[in-house]
């Protein structure tokens, strides 16, 4: 039991990391590939609360979720004030990353060493924690999602020289999705911090910041269900089989390959997982099995 | 004086490995407006190739660089044909054609390291007289660094007089302007693209096998390099061979001025900070056309 329960965890924190990047990436058509400097910086900020100045475990989690919000804020002003869009803006975000990862591996204040990490973090992410946690930050977004902040969202995405025509401000609405996505992926970062109970620089690689944008697009684009839905199953994944672990990340990118190929706005684009097409499939099936009651078989007749 | 003269040239020989991974970037980007993110692979793949075709099939260098490049030529327009020309057909959003790439650069870094391993590997460079360094003056250089650099630009020369003073080259300035009228002119796309994933192939190719000879094969030999030369061609101008070629050559001069003279541990903040914000003041890259919206 307990051994499911770590892996609804893991996948569970997997799932509130990529949360941001959704509103970020597929409501607001910016897209990063620096997230995993939040995580970082969310990771170090709430480990270093808790193990140095004994903050409790959620109050670090929001504190750290504001100073990831300020570094954002710092990266995100002048990108958006300067328009950059596109490539531009990853490769801001980037760098961004990068430099933050240096920054912490070379902070040396009295005895917290960056490079060395946070050790004997106390373990208090447990499942019910992230599924709360999860919980109300879906809810959360989906109440954003489909507001007129949601719509906002969508329109700079689509065509922004129309959007602004129409009185949005632009330059807002993409800094308020950067932020947002901050301050989530540095909660994220904190539970996985409180879950693994270290924090050492090398847990953070590009590579996860890849992996998000992938699952991201991967569950698909203007849904919030297919993102958590993919980044769930493929942090479980290596759990499930783990007669292929090894081949796991070949067969994810060979998966990413052949969506984008038959469906390229992802699993779940542009739908929300419901279950309104059970009653019409069912409706159907029946049909199907009285062949001659099929509706405009009988040729008009009663 | 002789310090900083060795850290420049050194400098040039690194962004001239730059140069030709942006060169790639830039090409497709100018003609299919995305990023092709499988450099990395095409490097790795080129690398590998060069080091058992030494190790197995026990040919000589030379050889072996010519094989590693057919290779690095066969990923990328394997790339081309299975994953972008199908979904370029569909008429898809650029995001998408990115995350294949990352996707591709994924499944073949990851099947590399599980079959062949992650263990570092050499280039036994020694029959070309490739060891050890060579003086000019009172500058001293490891002769693979010089080799590095004069191969970098010949290539780059090569390309130069290919893009502006051959008709294919007009086709592919033609299409970098805007793909659709090139096709109505009579420029066939399909060949253009077919040509432009076979240079950057090549240009990939020569990098990953310098690379692989600087530093070790391993299977992440491609992730770094092409990553810096992302950054490099989205700062020297997106689209812009000229820009890119520029903005390599002053990645590399950048880090490695910075790692001489500042600190090798703060090189990364320096350098990609430096390119950010002049990014932030040219948004547009150094040498990049502005494009304005098409309404």
């Amino acid at each position: 039991m307990q051994y499911y329960l770590s892996v609804l965890t893991i996948g569970g924190i997997n799932v509130i990391l990529i949360l941001g990047l959704t509103l970020l990436t597929s409501y607001t058509g910016l897209f990063s590939m620096g997230n995993v400097g939040f995580m970082m910086v969310g990771a170090y900020c709430s480990a270093a609360l808790n193990v140095e100045f004994g903050v409790p475990f959620i109050p670090s989690l929001l504190i750290s979720g504001v100073i990831s919000m300020l570094l954002g804020l710092l990266i995100g002003w002048p990108t958006v004030r300067r328009k950059l869009k596109g490539d531009h803006f990853a490769v801001a975000l980037l760098g961004f990353a990068s430099a933050i990862k240096v920054l912490i591996c070379n902070i040396e204040i009295g005895d917290f060493d960056g490079a060395m990490g946070i050790k004997n973090v106390p373990k208090l992410t447990n499942w019910y924690v992230v599924l709360i946690v999860g919980a109300v930050i879906t809810f959360l977004l989906w109440n954003f999602v489909h507001s007129a902040y949601g719509r906002n969202c969508r329109a700079v995405r689509e065509q922004e020289v129309a959007a602004q025509t129409m009185g949005i401000n632009v330059s807002r609405t993409k800094l308020l999705s950067l932020l947002i996505n901050a301050f989530t992926t540095a909660i994220g970062g904190g539970l996985f911090a409180f879950y693994t109970t270290i924090v050492v620089p090398t847990m953070f690689t590009q590579n996860q910041s890849s992996n998000h944008l992938i699952a991201v697009v991967f569950g698909g684009i203007n849904s919030i269900t297919g993102p958590v839905l993919s980044s769930f199953v493929l942090a479980i994944l290596p759990e499930l089989l783990r007669v292929i672990s090894t081949w796991r990340l070949v067969i994810y990118g060979v998966l990413i390959v052949v969506i984008m190929l038959v469906k390229p706005e992802g699993l779940l684009g542009y739908k929300e997982l419901n279950f309104r097409w059970v009653k019409p499939a069912l409706a159907k099936a029946r049909a199907l099995l009285k062949k001659n009651k099929l509706p405009g078989n009988d040729g008009g007749k009663a | 004086m002789s310090f900083i003269l060795q850290q420049l040239i050194t400098g040039l020989s690194i962004g001239g490995i730059y140069a030709l991974i942006a060169v790639g970037y830039a090409l497709i980007y100018s003609v299919f407006d995305f990023s092709n993110f499988s450099f990395g692979c095409v490097m790795m793949v080129s690398g590998f190739v060069c080091y058992y075709s030494m190790q197995i099939l026990n040919v000589s260098l030379a050889m072996a660089i010519a094989l590693s490049i057919a290779a690095s030529i066969v990923v990328s327009l394997l790339t081309e044909l299975v994953a972008y020309r199908p979904l370029r057909k569909m008429g898809t959003d650029r995001l998408f054609l990115m995350i294949t790439g990352m996707g591709i650069d994924l499944a073949v870094a990851n099947t590399a390291t599980i079959l062949l391993g992650a263990n570092a590997r050499k280039i036994d460079v020694s029959e070309l007289n490739l060891e050890g360094s060579v003086a000019l003056g009172s500058v001293f250089l490891t002769k693979l660094d010089v080799f590095a650099l004069i191969l970098a630009f010949i290539i780059l020369a090569a390309l130069y007089v290919f893009i502006y003073r051959t008709k294919s080259g007009l086709g592919i300035r033609g299409s970098a302007y805007d793909v659709s009228i090139a096709g109505l002119m009579g420029v066939n796309v399909n060949r253009v693209s077919f040509i432009i994933f076979f240079i950057s192939g090549i240009t990939a190719g020569f990098a990953g096998i310098l690379c692989g000879m600087k530093y070790a094969v391993i299977p992440t030999l491609g992730s770094t390099p092409a990553l810096k030369a992302f950054i490099a061609s989205v700062v020297g101008g997106l689209g812009s061979l000229p820009g890119a070629v520029v903005g390599g050559l002053i990645l590399g001069v950048l880090e490695t001025l910075t790692s001489g003279f500042v600190s090798s541990v703060y090189r990364d903040l320096i350098s990609y900070g430096v390119l950010i914000i002049a990014m932030m003041f040219l948004p547009h890259g150094l040498l990049g056309r502005s494009h304005t919206d098409k309404l």
